[in-house]
């Protein structure tokens, strides 16, 4: 438990009156139209998006995440954290492709990728799913903030959920994305310059860099800080092929749109920059400073392990970066860290709840329910959405009892195996229909409950490791849309041909690019 | 004509290239030395500052090959992009 003096409560009152009215002063842009109020008119410079892009990334569960995996393995355990790397190509690749498509969101593009039944089919379940999904992250990291504050304060879980969540829904609901990027941009710096100031502050206190490695070294534990330090090739808690599967999947993972669950996030993002090029390197700098970030939270988190090494509860040694904070921070300043945890909680809650707004409206509402609709009309049911999707994350949140990594790893790792390569196919290869893809979502929903949880219930099959579950998912899902995909038409040529032509993906379009040739609508190849 | 081109057409810039490729290449090894770069230089280990300046050069370096080309990209899509934006309009309404 921790107490507040006078100061500290100045520094909370007066980061959130900043964030709140940082927020509401873009009131009068967000309700001018739906792309305001979703995407900022399109029109924002790189820097800002990437600032949210990081600020967004940064939860009150991602300090609780990082500190989980490197208490576990030293700086090995940042590995763990490389899945953000898909951007890394991405930036280059599917993020150009994807900004020149123009389209709101995930599930608009497919409508563009794709064409007839197929498309409408994957665009209604994108939608629903991000929705679904939005809600979901909203109540883990929101109930992460629950325990934040219960460590702190002793309050009780809900308060710490509901209680931010709400605060953050007040210029959400007033100025939308607009909104949701200026206050990210504050909070950003704000978060960044905590992190590193707690960080060193943690360090320093437990006797600094040298007394860190000096005390692991007697402990036997001087591996922690070797970042290769494998446990065999297959074998062990964290074996070379783990590393392995990390890094195709993260890297290899950029040339596609949504191998990533991340990726529904920047895709809102990529849209929001004014040109292509501010959608590269908006994505680009915003997952340097992600990596950057859990390169810095390391220290003191080795700094914790050094002064308390033998914890064994999961749920315990996730907080060692709150607890060096906590335990070692001087009064006034412990405010100011508090307020830190504010703002990167909410930043990720206004940018899901702006989201999943999105999805609600653009692709069920606009699309579906009302395609006439205005654009007051419009802005008003992002707002509804907004409200309706808080009030859900709620209930989520207070469904979440279990250890926080747990769900982390289902939801980005084991649901996402079985449609990676499919999320690959979309992107580079024009034979790839709606069809494949919906077939690839199902057997995949299917495939990843029976591997990850009803076979080894039933004890028919051992609990697999994650990389054999990521490989065994992919390669079952193959069996089911390979075969798909060539019994069924490839998509109407017309519509191929104007995708292709406004996107310029990259891969095997052969047969699409000829006929664009043949048109006139793209010169023909030099090479 | 050198390893790297810095000038690009409209048409020739909309091909993906070998440009495009470096990039993906550097951009995934900045990401793995400021990863690791960072978290050795914060406990002060010597070896982690090496990694990181590498990192920073690279980033430069990947910045000098692939900006010309992303500039010629969005130069000319930005020409297009008004048309494009009410072709999806109508899409959206069903038109």
């Amino acid at each position: 438990m921790v107490s507040f003096a006078f100061i500290d409560f100045l520094w909370l009152i007066m980061f959130l009156a900043l964030m709140i009215g940082c927020g509401l002063l873009f009131y009068h842009l967000g309700k001018r139209s739906e792309s305001d109020f979703f995407l900022a008119g399109r029109g924002l410079p790189w820097w800002l998006p990437a600032t949210s892009v990081y600020a967004t990334h940064t939860a009150t569960d991602t300090p609780m995440w990082v500190a989980g995996v490197v208490y576990r393995y030293g700086l090995t355990g940042l590995w763990y954290t490389f899945f953000a790397a898909w951007c890394a190509v991405s930036a280059f690749v599917s993020t150009r492709i994807f900004r020149r498509s123009l389209a709101y969101t995930q599930a608009e593009w497919q409508s563009l990728r794709f064409s007839g039944l197929g498309s409408e089919l994957l665009r209604g379940w994108v939608a629903g799913w991000q929705i679904f999904m939005n809600m979901f992250i909203l109540g883990w990291v929101g109930i992460a903030m629950g325990k934040v504050c219960n460590l702190a304060f002793g309050w009780p879980l809900w308060i710490g959920l509901i209680g931010f969540s709400s605060i953050c829904a007040i210029y959400v609901l007033a100025s939308g994305y607009w909104g949701v990027i200026m206050a990210d941009f504050q909070q950003g710096v704000i978060a960044f310059a905590a992190i590193l100031i707690v960080s060193i502050w943690g360090v320093v206190a437990v006797g600094g860099p040298s007394e860190i490695i000096s005390k692991l070294s007697v402990l036997g534990k001087s591996s922690m800080l070797n970042p290769f330090a494998f446990t065999g090739f297959f074998s062990g808690d964290f074996p070379v092929m783990w590393f392995i599967t990390m890094m195709i999947t993260a890297i290899i993972g950029g040339i596609g749109m949504g191998t990533s669950f991340d990726w529904y996030t920047e895709a809102q993002r990529i849209q929001s920059a004014r040109t292509v090029r501010d959608a590269s390197y908006s994505i680009w700098s915003g997952t340097a400073l992600v990596l950057v970030r859990n390169a810095i939270w390391a220290g003191p988190i080795l700094a914790f392990f050094v002064l308390y090494p033998n914890i064994a509860e999961q749920g315990q040694y996730e907080l060692a970066w709150f607890r060096i904070a906590f335990e070692f921070l001087p009064a006034g300043m412990l405010g100011f860290f508090f307020a830190s945890i504010v703002a990167i909680h909410l930043s990720t809650v206004s940018t899901q709840l702006n989201l999943g707004a999105v999805y609600a409206t653009r692709d069920l509402y606009h699309h579906y329910i009302n395609p006439k609709a205005t654009e007051k009309q419009l802005v008003w049911v992002g707002r509804v959405s907004t409200f309706i999707i808080l009030i859900g994350s709620f209930i989520y949140g207070m469904m979440m009892t279990e250890e926080i990594t747990k769900y982390l790893l289902f939801a980005l790792w084991i649901m996402a195996a079985g449609v990676w390569l499919p999320n690959i196919l979309q992107v580079v290869w024009w034979r790839f229909n709606s069809w494949a893809y919906l077939s690839s979502w199902i057997a995949n929903l299917i495939a990843s409950w029976l591997i990850f949880k009803i076979l080894p219930d039933w004890g028919i099959i051992p609990v697999l490791k994650d990389h054999y579950q990521f490989w065994i998912l992919m390669g079952l899902c193959a069996l089911v849309y390979i075969p798909i995909t060539f019994l069924t038409k490839p998509e109407d040529m017309n519509h191929l041909v104007k995708y292709y032509v406004m996107s310029r993906p990259l891969g095997w379009w052969g047969p699409v690019r000829k006929e664009a040739e043949r048109r006139g609508l793209i010169k023909k190849s030099i090479s | 004509m050198g390893l790297i081109k810095r000038k690009w057409t409209p048409d020739e810039a909309e091909e993906w290239t070998k440009e495009d490729l470096f990039a993906c290449i550097l951009s995934s090894v900045v990401y793995i030395t400021l990863l690791v770069g960072t978290a050795l230089s914060f406990l002060l280990i010597w070896t982690g500052f090496v990694i990181l300046a590498i990192g920073i050069i690279l980033m430069f370096l990947m910045f000098f090959i692939i900006n010309p080309k992303l500039k010629t990209i969005s130069e000319e899509y930005e020409k297009k992009q008004k048309s494009y934006l009410e072709n999806l309009e109508k899409i959206e309404r069903w038109e």
